[in-house]
């Protein structure tokens, strides 16, 4: 038998897990072959519901843009190529790999995909709507933040969820109200950053919804598996 | 391919127990599937479970894997204690092959052991050896989703080999597996035990059973019921 | 409880006529007129609510903590009684604004808020549906309701900001920030009346999933606004008069209340009931 090697450190395997995750979405294409482009259509639809007025379209783009990316973004995180059965949890358990560390390598790669999901849908979203874009460096901060923030509430949901026939149609009630800061902050960023207030605040406030999801996610993991 | 798969059997030495179970009784979703277990797996012994379908033959495998706590009674698994946190520093030295493949079906088959290798520790020509003992060396670049079920159970079986646990426990090892792949098994099984370790396997196959197990004990609606020697 | 059988019921029931009588009995408001009298049924819900969350929180924490299944029986009543009072709330609120504001919903911070905890306790009682298995469902649920609870303090922040920096600042103070007397003392009263109702729905809910408990057990083996902070609407007036609504709204109060009561009372007969023909 060979010597047993040295267990890899636990942000190893996080990082382990979330590299397996963009492998098998790269082959699935879920998230930016599915998911964004319906997140397009969202967009396209919008002004054929309430009208084609160039004004308050531009008025109304960031915004939609950002509910399109919480709302995808959660079917992102919910998607079928990241489902872990029976079989390969056990096998994960066996690896040693606690709760929580599957968690936080789900979450990182939740926030990849996000990235490229918005990546995807920003330019649509100028596209369509012609927002006043000033100020927009601000954006990149936001939209790590919204990345990372609905990808550690995603891999959450998806935690509590494991294994129910209801996972698709629970995840998303489960992280819409409490991912409200992220909508709020990243909508205001750009506002604030256009009447030349500061968006620190917003930006502050997100760090701390983020910080504290993740802490809380981090404290509770590991409750959810039986055996230890 | 294929390596020559019959050795004279390991004189393996039968001292310490690998697992232990007393009076262990296990609850799956509130029913009660396996009551008043005891049981004892040697090291360096094959042991097979025989039992019909819902007889509680793969909770066993589950308890004895570490990842189920029982109700009652106790039980240790190489030296922890089940339902403590001593299990998971015991639990990377043990291996399941399961009834349904675990392997991630957008990964190939290369690419879904070496995954578990890098989790593990596991040195990545480790794992290409074993591939190619199971003779999937050529396959192994084959997306797991698009293999055979008996590709599917030889790459299982490759990522055991890898793993050279002291625990291996095998979930009808000879489902999904043509009659020139069957060997495998005792390939397999017969690398643990020299090594000092033991196998569970749980079958309802009897006859394949008992030519694979040192000792071959029966489940009967949640409870471990008769054990006797299988003749050399 | 050692409360047992009908004491708690029969103490709330006349806490509750009294905080009627006081409801009723208290003076007029100088702006609000008669409609100041939903405050004595909205503001008690809306406490409830809270409260009713803080336990589940505290139930939760402490299931993970010991695992007793006490416990996630009174983390999962809380819950389904604090929807059920953060839903009365919305509603009485809503019932307010309509007089008050000439709309249903505004999108004051707390309202904001309370309906989002209201969905992400919809959420958990999903959670809950959705997993058969006790000791699962206890380990999901607990879990999720502390990673909820700490997360609405940051969204009652976040839309708090968004109010006061997205918007002027045009909250009217009320020109008296003093309350008459009595008018107080009929929101304590009430306060203290509803709070007795809670205890009784919960003691409730916490019997009734004892019931359904034992019962699964025995056949396996064999949802905050105060409306003192906005003046009405100068040129608008009620379409019908004060008196309506705040009848409107002690209908939709005392209905919800004594509904949800008889519901949950027929469900705990009918577990015994299925109780005693499994035995």
């Amino acid at each position: 038998m060979t010597a047993p090697a040295a267990a890899p450190t636990p942000l190893r395997q996080c990082l382990e897990l979330a590299r397996k995750d963009l492998r098998a979405e790269a082959r699935a294409g879920e998230a930016l072959l599915v998911t964004a482009p319906f997140g397009a259509v969202a967009l396209l639809l919008v002004p054929l519901a309430v009208g084609t007025d160039t004004p308050l379209l531009r008025e109304l783009g960031p915004g939609l843009f950002w509910v399109v990316v919480l709302l995808f973004g959660v079917l992102v995180t919910l998607r079928a190529s990241a489902v872990d059965g029976p079989a390969q949890l056990e096998l994960l358990r066996l690896c040693g790999i606690t709760a929580t560390t599957r968690l936080f390598g789900r979450a990182l790669a939740n926030a990849a995909l996000l990235l490229g999901v918005q990546v995807l849908l920003a330019p649509v979203a100028v596209v369509l709507y012609d927002p006043d874009l000033s100020g927009w460096p601000w954006l990149l901060p936001a939209m790590l933040l919204v990345a990372v923030g609905l990808g550690v509430l995603g891999a959450l949901a998806d935690a509590v969820a494991q294994g129910l026939a209801e996972r698709t149609t629970l995840g998303p009630l489960l992280v819409a109200p409490l991912a409200v800061p992220l909508l709020l902050g990243a909508t205001q960023v750009l506002a604030a950053a256009r009447y030349d207030r500061g968006p620190w605040p917003w930006l502050l406030l997100m760090a701390t919804a983020v910080l504290v999801v993740t802490l809380a996610a981090a404290l509770c993991a590991a409750h959810l598996e039986e055996a230890r | 391919m294929l390596l020559p798969l019959h050795q004279p059997p390991a004189p393996a030495p039968r001292q310490a127990g690998v697992a232990r179970l007393d009076g262990v009784a296990v609850n799956v979703e509130r029913t009660p599937v396996l009551r008043g277990v005891d049981l004892t797996v040697l090291a360096g012994e094959v042991l097979g479970v025989i039992g019909a379908n819902g007889s509680g033959k793969s909770t066993l495998l589950r308890v004895l894997a570490t990842l189920l706590v029982p109700a009652s009674g106790t039980g240790h698994v190489l030296g922890a204690t089940l339902g403590t946190t001593a299990c998971s520093a015991v639990r990377s030295r043990v291996a399941l092959v399961g009834h349904t493949p675990a392997l991630y079906p957008h990964l190939t088959l290369a690419e879904n052991l070496h995954v578990v290798a890098r989790l593990t520790g596991v040195a990545a020509a480790t794992v290409d050896g074993a591939l190619e003992t199971v003779g999937l060396a050529g396959a192994a670049g084959r997306r797991a989703d698009r293999c055979s079920q008996g590709m599917q159970r030889r790459a299982e079986l490759a990522r055991a080999l890898a793993a050279a646990p002291s625990l291996l426990l095998l979930d009808e090892p000879h489902a999904g597996l043509d009659a020139d792949s069957r060997g495998l098994i005792d390939l397999v099984t017969d690398r643990v035990r020299r090594a000092g370790g033991a196998c569970v396997a749980v079958s309802h196959d009897r006859d394949r059973l008992h030519t694979l197990a040192d000792r071959v004990v029966e489940v009967v609606d949640g409870q471990v019921r008769a054990t006797r020697e299988v003749p050399a | 409880m050692t409360l047992s059988g009908a004491r708690l019921p029969a103490v709330a029931g006349v806490a509750v006529a009294a905080g009627l009588a006081g409801a009723l009995l208290a003076p007029p408001d100088r702006l609000q007129g008669e409609l100041v009298r939903l405050m004595y049924v909205h503001v008690p819900a809306a406490w409830l609510a809270f409260l009713a969350f803080a336990i589940t929180l505290v139930a939760s924490i402490g299931w993970l903590w010991r695992r007793r299944p006490g416990a996630d029986r009174v983390a999962a009543a809380s819950a389904e009684v604090g929807v059920f009072f953060t839903g009365l709330a919305i509603a009485l609120g809503s019932i307010w604004g309509k007089p008050t504001w000439g709309v249903w919903w505004t999108w004051d911070p707390r309202l904001v808020t309370t309906a989002l905890m209201f969905f992400v306790y919809l959420g958990y009682l999903a959670l809950r549906r959705a997993t058969v298995d006790p000791v699962s469902r206890a380990r999901r649920s607990a879990v999720f309701g502390v990673v909820a609870f700490v997360q609405v303090p940051i969204v009652h922040l976040s839309v708090l900001w968004w109010r006061t920096l997205h918007q002027p600042p045009t909250v009217l103070q009320p020109g008296d920030p003093s309350i008459d007397h009595s008018m107080l003392a009929a929101l304590l009263g009430n306060l203290v009346a509803f709070t007795l109702v809670f205890a009784v729905l919960l003691r409730e809910r916490v019997r009734l999933a004892a019931a359904e408990d034992a019962l699964e057990t025995a056949e396996e083996s064999a949802a905050a606004i105060s409306p003192a902070m906005r003046c009405p609407r100068r040129g608008w007036r009620a379409p019908v008069s004060e008196w309506a609504w705040v009848v409107l709204g002690y209908s939709v109060a005392y209905g919800a209340l004594g509904g949800y009561l008889a519901l949950l009372v027929r469900r705990r007969v009918r577990v015994r009931w299925r109780a005693g023909q499994s035995r």
